[in-house]
């Protein structure tokens, strides 16, 4: 009888694989064992670097040529992958993995349609004929819920959007019907809407395919959402291992629990709670610790330690710990309040009565030549459409939205990158209009940018102190021969030292070049810093170290933040006061309080219950928005948000613009709907109290 | 109740140029009886089970004891399994019943589960003896019990309302016509939240019914 005793499709034992250099072997997996059962969900989460990819890679012995498995067994359905040749490995494994990766474009051929792509897996593998399998690709779109096959089947991968994309990708996946299917962080270039959407996909074929999936990720919330076994990945080694719940609501490796603090939990304001980074970073594999991988790093670290590396083991049943004091560890879960959670909730600010920015009717439109030939004049991608905003001092001023929703675009403009349209804009009282190449200097050294991705910002070829130095010299921040002490003072704050002032970026991590950017953007003294995400390309950890940072520099010099991100749990930690933005206009601007409480807009209802919870306690509504962003380009009529809504309540949502509604506090909501019926809304996200109640 | 519902998903498979030492131990470190073998795109080629690894003595008479070795050893699982001509299947949408009826009719022990001529799946006597005892919610405690009505159009319904009159739930139900007397039909019926003193108390006053066998399990 298949399947009677439980065998599991996967498992991995004792894996170890290395990376051969001109240094020698480098160790970058080290005695990893796992096994994932039929239709199970395992996943993997660990730090960026920490060997999670190199793992699903030596399972389709993918490893490239300097890559071998060096010990252990992966057994495939019963049968050993390790030490087989390609052909052999090719007929074994045959079609029976499936893999999907994080950039969906990266697997799919940008020159051929979409159609003829999907059907070539069927041709090539199972010799089907042209006819029938493009009717059987057709069928899986479907699956899928793809809006249109048969229209996406004639595309290019590059005329749909990131989330049809990673469809397609796992609609193909599943044609050969794997049986082990492994996901490289399939949603992480995703929306948070989509990415909710494409996680119930996921749940829902594994039930129908019986497929057993290996799912890689970063984020604690998305793993606690899709799989029901987990496995935490660090430096190489598999430190803890057990159920979603075991590992969320017990964990007991220290490494767990830093990753579990690290991460702001909706419904956390920075006022109640401060984030605990884990100080240092993962340890490259050609130079790892004597004994523990994680004791440099490890707030519980003893003498022994430093000397003998501790065996993966029990801690009860089904529950695998790599610690001598898992015991001890797991009781002391919860560190002691910082005396910076009081301090923080001080030097909350307190709103002055005069905006420090105040936008109002911003209109940013771009222009693109029509698609017609003949006639048809320029038409106009409205960006930013009639946005209206004031920012207080010493405040922290958030605007979220998927993207495509105008939020970058709109703080460009703010800082005269972009040429508005229309509209007022004040900072401290001066007409800001005007491009930035006539601005004042003493208005740009006032309004200052963090960017979004570290690395295309910096200079790659100025050392860290010299692109610190140029702002203070441009703006005589301090006379000239104090440049260099003030250098290191900055460089000092955001943690980083003096011995960082030569360096060159390429020298530094992603979170060390996001400092450098955090250090050059507040050497003028600005009064008012624009955040374009910038903590959306970092690790957890080091987000949360960011964050800490920009919470602090707030604190000492008083500094305004405006804050963009996508990630609701992040915007709800820092800010103060948020703005929702939706297809270049806002949809529900007030308090952080009142944002994530009802009465809630239709559209930050689903972007709330889109958000992964890293508790498995918590229950969320269930809300899915269905397609992406509509094309700014032309936007529908009436509520632009009207195509999606799942509360339409009829023809006047799509005829008229929908009336600002006010709740008091400065909290307004842009929808048809009386507010009495939007507050009749239940909360999103509630915290379950049941566990607790039990234990 | 299709056969995709109560196969098994991604059974495990062997390619033509196994050896019947490695399927042998393969088939008895995973605990199965049935070993399809597939080519690319998981195309049926045929089957191995445990019959078709016995070796036939007739053919070893002739080899004396190192030629018994150099046989055996050479052998692949192309050489002696079920060609996919000779090889049972079916759909994945075809009923269980039918699956049955297919497997009684060839007496054989499995059917690949093909779709398009790949292997998606294989159904078993295992699987279907599963399904028998779900069927019969075998693992929840209640009254079972057994009725010989006449085979009339309306008696079921009659019994059925019987039991639903006192408020019961039934987690299964089954039945057939009396092998004996194609004039009777015996029903098997599973009742919940009821004693077996009540069960009998109430359908013992269904007319033209009796109960044949009342056990409490």
């Amino acid at each position: 009888m298949q399947g009677a005793p439980k065998i599991p499709i996967l498992e991995v034992d004792g894996l170890a694989i290395s990376y051969k250099t001109r240094r020698g072997d480098v160790p970058a997996v080290r005695d990893v064992s796992f096994e994932i059962m039929r239709s199970e969900a395992h996943s993997i989460v660990g730090e960026s670097g920490c060997g999670k990819s190199t793992v699903a890679f030596g399972i389709v012995n993918f490893l490239g040529r300097n890559g071998k498995i060096v010990g252990g067994r992966i057994l495939f359905q019963g049968r050993d992958l390790v030490g087989r040749s390609q052909e052999e490995l090719r007929k074994l494994r045959g079609d029976r993995i499936a893999m999907v990766y994080q950039d969906p474009m990266q697997a799919l051929n940008p020159s051929m349609r979409l159609g003829d792509q999907m059907a070539e897996v069927l041709i090539v593998h199972r010799k089907m004929k042209k006819a029938a399998a493009e009717e059987r690709c057709l069928q899986m779109l479907e699956r899928v819920y793809m809006a249109d096959p048969a229209s996406v089947m004639r595309r290019y991968p590059h005329q749909i959007s990131g989330g049809q994309q990673q469809r397609v990708v796992i609609a193909m996946a599943l044609l050969n019907d794997p049986a082990l299917l492994i996901m490289d962080e399939p949603t992480t270039a995703l929306d948070v809407t989509v990415e909710a959407a494409v996680l119930d996909l996921i749940a829902e074929l594994q039930q129908e395919f019986a497929t057993a999936i290996m799912y890689i990720s970063h984020n604690l919330g998305v793993v606690a959402r899709v799989s029901q076994r987990v496995g935490v990945m660090y430096a190489g080694e598999l430190v803890e291992r057990s159920t979603v719940e075991e590992v969320y609501l017990h964990p007991h490796h220290p490494y767990t629990q830093g990753l579990i603090r690290c991460v702001p939990r909706l419904g956390a304001d920075k006022s109640s709670s401060y984030l605990h980074p884990i100080r240092g970073r993962v340890p490259s594999p050609a130079n790892l610790p004597p004994g523990c991988v994680f004791e440099p790093r490890c707030d519980y670290a003893r003498p022994e330690c430093c000397s003998r590396r501790p065996p993966m083991r029990e801690v009860s049943p089904g529950h695998w710990v790599r610690c001598f004091f898992a015991e001890e560890v797991a009781q002391q879960a919860r560190l002691p309040q910082d005396a910076l959670v009081e301090a923080l909730a001080a030097a909350r600010a307190t709103p002055a009565d005069r905006p420090i920015l105040r936008v109002e009717g911003a209109r940013t439109y771009y222009e693109v030549p029509s698609k017609r030939l003949i006639g048809g004049g320029k038409q106009q991608v409205k960006a930013v459409d009639d946005v209206s905003l004031e920012v207080f001092p010493g405040e922290t001023f958030g605007i979220v939205g998927e993207s495509g929703c105008g939020k970058t675009t709109l703080v460009r403009t703010i800082i005269g990158l972009e040429r508005p349209t229309d509209g007022a804009f004040e900072f401290m009282g001066f007409d800001i209009r005007t491009p930035l190449a006539k601005r004042d200097l003493a208005l740009i050294r006032n309004l200052q940018m963090v960017f979004q991705n570290p690395d295309s910002t910096l200079n790659p070829s100025f050392s860290v102190g010299a692109q610190i130095a140029r702002p203070l010299r441009r703006f005589k921040v301090v006379p000239k021969s104090e440049v260099r002490q003030e250098v290191i003072r900055l460089l000092n704050l955001m943690k980083l030292g003096e011995a960082y002032y030569d360096r060159l970026p390429q020298q530094l991590s992603g979170g060390e070049k996001q400092r450098v950017g955090i250090a050059r953007a507040i050497a003028g003294r600005p009064e008012l810093v624009l955040c374009d995400e910038p903590v959306s390309a970092l690790d957890v950890s080091v987000q949360a170290a960011v964050l800490n940072l920009l919470m602090d520099i707030q604190k000492q010099l008083g500094t305004t933040l405006v804050f963009i991100a996508h990630d609701l749990s992040v915007v709800r930690f820092l800010c103060d006061r948020i703005a929702v933005m939706y297809l270049g206009q806002i949809a529900e601007i007030g308090s952080a309080e009142a944002i994530y409480a009802p009465p809630y807009h239709p559209y930050t209802e689903a972007l709330l219950s889109a958000v992964p919870i890293p508790d498995p306690r918590v229950e969320q509504k269930h809300v899915r928005l269905s397609g992406t962003v509509p094309s700014a380009l032309d936007p529908p009529s009436g509520c632009r948000f009207h195509t999606r809504c799942p509360r339409m309540l009829g023809p006047i949502c799509q005829t008229q613009a929908p009336p600002r509604q006010d709740d008091g506090n400065g909290h307004y909501i842009y929808c048809h709907i009386p507010l009495e019926e939007l507050r009749k809304v239940e909360m999103v996200v509630t915290w379950g109290h049941k566990d607790a109640e039990t234990r | 109740m299709l056969v995709k519902d109560y196969m098994t998903r991604h059974p495990l498979m062997a390619e033509p140029t196994m050896s019947i030492v490695e399927a042998q131990r393969y088939m008895g470190e995973n605990h199965i009886r049935h070993l399809p073998v597939v080519g690319d795109g998981k195309r049926l080629l045929g089957l191995v089970t445990r019959q078709t690894l016995l070796v036939d003595p007739a053919r070893l008479g002739s080899l004396d004891i190192w030629d018994i070795t150099r046989y055996l050893s050479g052998l692949r699982v192309t050489d002696v399994m079920v060609k996919a001509e000779h090889v049972v299947s079916i759909t994945p949408d075809t009923t269980v019943e039918e699956a049955a009826r297919i497997m009684v009719e060839h007496k054989v022990g499995c059917l690949p589960v093909l779709d398009d001529g790949a292997v998606v799946g294989i159904i078993t006597e295992m699987d279907l003896l599963r399904l028998l005892m779900e069927m019969m919610a075998t693992r929840e405690h209640g009254v079972r019990v057994t009725i010989r009505m006449p085979n009339v159009r309306g008696e079921l319904a009659r019994l059925v309302s019987a039991i639903a009159a006192q408020g019961w739930g039934i987690p299964a139900c089954g039945g057939l016509v009396n092998p004996r007397n194609p004039q009777q039909w015996d029903a098997v019926v599973k009742i919940h939240d009821a004693t077996r003193e009540e069960v009998v108390a109430a359908l013992s006053r269904v007319e033209g019914q009796q109960i044949i066998d009342v056990r409490e399990v």
